[in-house]
């Protein structure tokens, strides 16, 4: 991800948490958090509980998302001149801690200055912009979902079929001492168990809408979700056998090398070993062992990132 | 113990449906079906629903994060502050796809083994293989660690405080803590996806807590980070190297047998090279380039004035006496040797441990009048000869300096002094906490030509921008003074760097920067050597610290005192040259860099150019 690209995701996020931006620019927002985003993203589960149970009116965080910091702070270097206008006052505010610090010791931040925002850093990588992932996610999960039409259709009275599908993007993890990732997207058709790959990219070139429109009927499921799942997961299978598993004997080769490397240094040691401290050396053998199993062996995973129903327009 | 197969992102919650196929004859596929539970759950009750765009926003940021390939490091791209050198990349690199995320980092002292620890840490954690790791350090590079990490890494790495700190991800703890109650349990009762231990060298002896400790940890992926790792004995290789990957070197009677002649001579030296290399990468400094600019150092010899003069001696007096009265009971005294060298600091410094004494002394005690003449004598001192000099100094160069003292009163009398002399001088010292430190260092960077230190050991306090230094006074352990002259001389650092030692003539100063200065020859040694020869001698008795407050106490005239410090320095200084001959018998001319170590390591990692 990119500037640009991280950009784009925080506004988004903003919009559809309903946050307020007070100010924006191509590098930054200055943004009051909604409720909903403020519990995702400040931390603060305590403050959220004591608002809960007394039910008071929630004080939202205010914050400053910077997603281009080279271009911000060419940006703030050009307001330097607004800035010197206020040297003096800040010389104020330094006198001001300089005399706190004497007599309370150091305080955090300037107590003359106003409301507090502080600022973070949006960047791929950056720990704020992995919350915002991770908020993405938590609220992003589990989707129900309409096609809108594209027109109205002619006749007051006439009923277009919708299908209801069953979509889930899954994430498979082939992983040894190394990992990579695919993501696959999967939708099946619950009337007839269709089943189509890139059904994601499919859902992003509609329009949908969690309210059914009118003149909507939808066809009756002829499968069981449980049926729909199998055919997930059948797809899924039937790609994955087909791939190259070179990696996954590279590391089973590995593993048993490390394996008999430690055999070879544990067996002396546990015969050689009296009584006593016999028990000690098999444990710490079978550890070692369950450490290099922990570390070597080959597996593939598969989970979902997030999944849906959604309907939509015509009967397949 | 068990130990769970599954991606740690997701396995940590228990009640997970999961469902094994076969995918290959050496493969299982494992379906995570927690998600197809709690859909139907949902469908049942009729919501709640989430939203469209942050569904899309979530399968987007998904994309962002994947890991396309095995081999591509990934963390380099979230890394935006900081740039690591092709070295340290390198050799993330081959930790990860060679050694299966368990080795010995051994580079020489400032490549930076720290990084290359932080890249594979940020790797693992990036592709999701790692979630829980413990970095286990000695006790003052716990905060640097945790900077660190945070800072350059953006790792949420937490330094161990309390029992329940050990229930975060990234942990970083003493080795010392950790190995006790009510920690151990805890350690030991977690299966850490990485271990981290820097110092490793400290490891070496089997016998030892800390290696036992250190033995019983459960772990996955493993570093062992030291300068040093094969110094003294074969061994002790063996030992660290037991840690990592027992059987490396085979038993502990194959590896005497194939690869040590003697304890401290290795055979075989090919073989052992190319084990070695599976587990250990060392990359050394370059020949070529200029390592470190050159330390230029001058001795201020101050002849106290009259009133000054007469302080001291009646100190010296008071001191004996007391060390008299004592009975030769030295644990008690060490506090009184203090006064002698507060003296020679500021007025103000041995005033306020005089008032101390004064207030722990009972009403009806003799040595309560004792204690008021010497008061009386300070009360009667009008100026400060060192701080005089100081200020000339400071004008002389008309550049940024820095100044150290062991003590906070003589700091804030210096502060008094420069401002009353219209020059701006910010204060440091330990007991400041992160932020106003981290301030002062802004103001030195900035307006204030002069920065006066309580604390050279400090973390952060990296001034590569400024090349003065002056010792007010000086510690009495070598370390420490290197230390503060770590703090301007080290990389980055383009000027040579001036050191001024300011010595009250007639004074225990005198033989102590004579010591440090003219008998083992401090200021010059070749970084990283210090740390073995005090090792050394500290094996003997006591720390130098008591070794000297001891001498000063029972030497019964000057010249006395000075024969026995003269000893004192010619056994530093035989035990600088037993260091250095030890490497004498195994230097090979083509490596002179090599020449702490028993064996070459010349295949185990690249040559680094590093200049300033």
């Amino acid at each position: 991800m990119n500037e640009k690209q991280v950009h784009k995701f925080v506004n988004r996020y903003l919009d559809a948490t309903e946050c307020s931006i007070l100010e924006k620019s191509p590098a930054h927002f200055t943004v009051k958090l909604s409720p909903n985003a403020d519990r995702e993203l400040t931390n603060r589960p305590y403050y959220w509980s004591f608002v809960d149970r007394m039910g008071t009116e929630p004080e939202t965080m205010t914050y400053l998302l910077v997603t281009d910091k080279q271009k911000y702070e060419a940006m703030a270097n050009e307001n330097e001149a607004a800035s010197k206008a206020r040297a003096a006052e800040s010389e104020m505010d330094q006198a001001t801690n300089a005399a706190l610090n004497r007599s309370l010791g150091f305080v955090h931040g300037s107590l003359a200055a106003g409301v507090r925002v502080p600022r973070e850093d949006l960047y791929f990588g950056s720990r704020k912009l992995e919350q915002l992932f991770d908020a993405a996610k938590t609220k992003g999960s589990f989707v129900y979902l309409f096609q809108e039409m594209d027109k109205k259709s002619p006749h007051p009275y006439s009923s277009s079929p919708y299908t209801a599908w069953l979509g889930v993007n899954m994430r498979v993890e082939f992983a040894c001492d190394r990992k990579r990732e695919e993501i696959h997207c999967f939708g099946v058709s619950l009337a007839t168990g269709l089943c189509v790959e890139q059904f994601h990219d499919r859902l992003l070139n509609m329009k949908l809408s969690p309210r059914l429109p009118s003149n909507v009927h939808i066809t009756r499921n002829g499968l069981s979700y449980n049926k729909a799942l199998n055919i997930v997961e059948a797809a899924l299978e039937r790609k994955l056998k087909s791939y190259d598993y070179g990696w996954a004997g590279d590391a089973s080769a590995r593993l048993e090398e490390e394996l008999a490397r430690i055999k070879g240094y544990y067996e002396p040691l546990v015969s050689n070993a009296p009584g006593e401290s016999k028990a000690a050396i098999e444990e710490q053998f079978a550890q070692r062992q369950a450490e290099i199993r922990w570390q070597f062996e080959p597996r593939v995973t598969a989970s979902a990132i997030n999944c849906g129903i959604f309907h939509l327009e015509g009967i397949d | 113990m068990s130990f769970t197969n599954q991606p740690q992102m997701s396995s940590t919650d228990t009640g997970i449906s999961y469902v094994t196929k076969k995918l290959h004859p050496l493969v299982d596929l494992q379906y995570d079906r927690s998600w197809f539970d709690e859909l139907q759950n949902r469908i049942a009750k009729g919501g709640p629903w989430d939203d469209w765009t942050l569904y899309q926003l979530a399968m987007e940021a998904e994309q962002a994060r994947r890991i396309e390939s095995f081999e591509q490091l990934q963390c380099l791209r979230s890394l935006p502050d900081f740039e690591p050198m092709p070295h340290q990349i390198g050799t993330a690199r081959k930790v990860l796809h060679e050694m299966g995320g368990r080795a010995i980092l051994a580079d020489e002292v400032g490549l930076g083994k720290t990084i290359e620890a932080g890249l594979v840490l940020k790797e693992y954690m990036v592709r999701g293989l790692v979630k829980r790791a413990l970095i286990l350090v000695p006790a003052s590079l716990v905060l640097q660690w945790v900077r660190e990490l945070n800072q350059k890494f953006g790792i949420s790495a937490v330094a161990q405080k309390k029992e329940y700190t050990w229930g975060y991800d990234v942990v970083v703890a003493s080795i010392d803590t950790a190995k006790r109650d009510p920690h151990r349990e805890l350690v030991l009762n977690t299966d850490y996806d990485l271990i981290i231990i820097d110092e490793a060298h400290k490891l070496k002896n089997k016998k030892t807590t800390n290696y036992q400790f250190a033995n019983l940890l459960r772990k996955k992926y493993c570093l062992l980070l030291t300068a040093t790792p094969i110094q003294n004995d074969l061994d002790e290789l063996f030992n660290l190297i037991t840690l990592l990957k027992p059987g490396q070197l085979g038993g502990q009677s194959d590896f005497a047998a194939n690869f040590v002649v003697d304890k401290r001579l290795p055979k075989n030296e090919d073989q052992l090279q190319e084990a070695l290399s599976g587990v250990m990468i060392r990359n050394r400094r370059g020949d070529g380039g200029i390592h470190f600019t050159k330390r230029l150092v001058r001795n201020v010899p101050l002849a106290l004035s009259e009133d000054e003069k007469a302080l001291y001696d009646a100190v010296t007096g008071f001191v004996k006496e007391r060390y008299d009265e004592s009975g030769g009971d030295l644990s008690s005294m060490l506090s009184l040797v203090t006064l002698q060298r507060e003296v020679c600091s500021s007025r103000d410094a041995v005033f306020l441990t005089l008032v101390n004494l004064f207030k722990k002394t009972s009403e009806d005690s003799p040595m309560r009048p004792r204690i008021w003449e010497l008061v009386e004598k300070i009360k009667s001192i009008k100026a400060n000869t060192k701080a005089e000099k100081t200020l000339e100094l400071v004008k002389e160069m008309n550049e940024k300096v820095i100044i150290f003292t062991e003590y906070r009163a003589t700091q804030e009398y210096l502060l008094q002094f420069f401002r009353t002399h219209n020059m701006t001088a910010v204060p440091y010292r330990g007991g400041m906490n992160r932020g106003k430190k981290d301030w002062m260092m802004d103001l030195f960077r900035g307006n204030a030509q002069v920065l006066i230190a309580t604390e050279a050991g400090g973390e952060g306090i990296n001034l590569q921008f400024c090349h003065h230094m002056i010792n007010f006074d000086l510690p009495w352990n070598p370390m420490r003074v290197e230390q503060r002259i770590g703090r301007v001389h080290r990389l980055g650092q383009t000027e040579d760097v001036k050191i001024y030692n300011l010595c009250t003539l007639g004074t225990i100063e005198e033989h102590i920067v004579s010591l440090l200065h003219e008998k083992i020859n401090l200021f010059e040694l070749v970084i990283g050597e210090l740390d073995h020869i005090l090792e050394r001698f500290e094996k003997g008795d006591g720390s130098i610290e008591q070794r000297l407050a001891r001498l000063l106490l029972e030497a019964g005239n000057d010249n006395d005192l000075k024969q026995q410090i003269s000893e004192l320095g010619s056994s530093l200084n035989q035990i600088r040259g037993e260091v250095q001959s030890t490497a004498g018998d195994t230097l090979t001319s083509s490596n002179p860099h090599s020449h702490e170590l028993l064996i070459h390591t010349d295949k185990l990692g690249q040559t680094v150019e590093v200049r300033p």
